[in-house]
């Protein structure tokens, strides 16, 4: 793929995506995307809000099984496959159900920066979009900021953008 | 014509609809259709009436309430107040905040220059759509090392992307939006109360949480656009205010 597009090609504004300072709430960030996301005429997805800092640098996305990781109660996530059999991991949630009004609702006040993923891995505008491709799978990332000189945020990419470039150049040849 | 009367609420206005629905309503009372003491229609009413959700009733009911056009009696429904607008006596008000100890200097701390969403109560104070973006900023003036007021701003984004890498603590934000961003203000709405300090608010005050400050709600307006949203909460014993009224022509 000597002729590989550039991510800059394929990025999208950052401003397509509901920005949220990290110390604002879980719940604050449940009633951006509720809405910002589901109930306005657009609709991008991943449905992901971008987390900043008090100086605006990225610090992290929030998905939506993000947000429900973070409403988890905690008994539920320290259980293993090592403790629990599979078959029975399920049977917890209705301890959960019993608990969802107090525990996450109490949880979905603190604050962001406990439940998303921390921005590590950016791309360039000039970087090609294979090298978007392999930090997304090895990192299971649905998502990249673009860094404009490695400090600048410019973009997002998304998988969705890299697969169907990835995939047209596997369907042509 | 002192204000705007809407009988309908237009869908296609980027104004949201509780807002038009409370110039609406604000009409009827101005206007004397609603005399004061009357019950209004129920929520219900005003639902089919005006084809609009519940939500969006209460939000403008909400809004007149606390602006004190109305007030709910429980059990019984909601009445229109007395007047709260002074009439036939127009006046140009000069408004001044004076710190105390005049003269005193203040440095300005920027806590935060961020961009944000509106959240939670800021849907009803900021007249934008909800996913649109705004510049949030958090600042602390001190005197003599000790702070005085804490200040959050929002400011829709598109109107100023670049306020986000101005030096704020040099910088005076309103001369930066009239000159640099040429956004001229033309109106401010000023709401002050007395409130009980979050535990944060007292950390920041160096103040016990829950104890009294002055709270005051700005709304800055350029022509009929509102282009920022600013809360202060100022420690009690540091500020006083002064009203000027002086008579037109």
């Amino acid at each position: 793929m000597a002729d590989s597009k550039m991510v800059k090609e394929l990025m999208i504004d950052v401003f397509e995506f509901p920005h949220i300072p990290y110390w604002f709430s879980i719940r604050q960030a449940i009633g951006m995307i509720k809405k910002s996301l589901l109930s306005g005429e657009k609709c991008i997805r991943p449905l992901a809000v971008l987390v900043f800092d008090e100086k605006y640098n990225l610090v992290g996305t929030l998905g939506l099984m993000d947000i429900l990781k973070g409403l988890e109660p905690s008994f539920l996530k320290s259980t293993t496959k090592a403790q629990v059999p599979a078959e029975n991991e399920s049977g917890l949630s209705v301890i959960w159900n019993s608990l969802f009004d107090k525990e996450s609702k109490e949880l979905a006040e603190k604050p962001v920066s406990e439940a998303m993923v921390s921005a590590k891995f950016f791309v360039e505008p000039d970087d090609h979009i294979t090298k978007a491709a392999y930090l997304m799978i090895h990192n299971d990332l649905i998502l990249l900021p673009v860094l404009e000189n490695k400090k600048k945020l410019v973009g997002v990419v998304r998988m969705i953008e890299i697969f169907d470039e990835l995939s047209d150049a596997i369907l042509k040849a | 014509m002192l204000y705007r009367m809407k009988a309908v609420i237009d869908r296609d206005s980027h104004q949201k609809l509780y807002l038009q629905l409370y110039e609406i309503l604000k009409g009827k009372m101005e206007s004397g259709e609603w005399t004061v003491d009357s019950q209004i229609p129920t929520e219900e009413d005003l639902c089919k009436t005006y084809e609009v959700s519940k939500a969006t009733v209460r939000l403008a009911i909400s809004e007149l309430v606390r602006n004190g056009y109305l007030r709910r009696q429980q059990g019984k429904g909601t009445f229109v107040c007395k007047r709260v607008i002074p009439e036939g006596l127009s006046m140009f008000t000069s408004f001044k905040e004076l710190m105390l100890d005049a003269g005193v200097v203040f440095t300005t701390k920027v806590l935060a220059q961020t961009v944000t969403m509106p959240t939670d109560e800021l849907t009803l104070k900021l007249d934008i759509p909800d996913d649109r973006h705004l510049i949030y900023i958090k600042r602390i003036r001190i005197v003599d090392n000790e702070p005085v007021l804490l200040q959050e701003i929002y400011i829709p984004h598109h109107l100023c992307p670049s306020l986000l890498e101005e030096d704020l603590e040099k910088d005076s934000l309103l001369e930066l939006l009239e000159k640099k961003y040429d956004i001229k203000i033309t109106k401010v709405q000023d709401y002050i109360e007395i409130e009980s300090l979050t535990s944060e608010e007292g950390r920041s005050l160096g103040l016990p949480g829950g104890s009294c400050a002055l709270l005051m709600e700005q709304s800055f307006y350029s022509g009929e656009n509102q282009i920022m949203y600013m809360r202060s909460v100022k420690h009690p014993e540091r500020f006083r205010f002064f009203i000027e009224l002086e008579r037109k022509g």
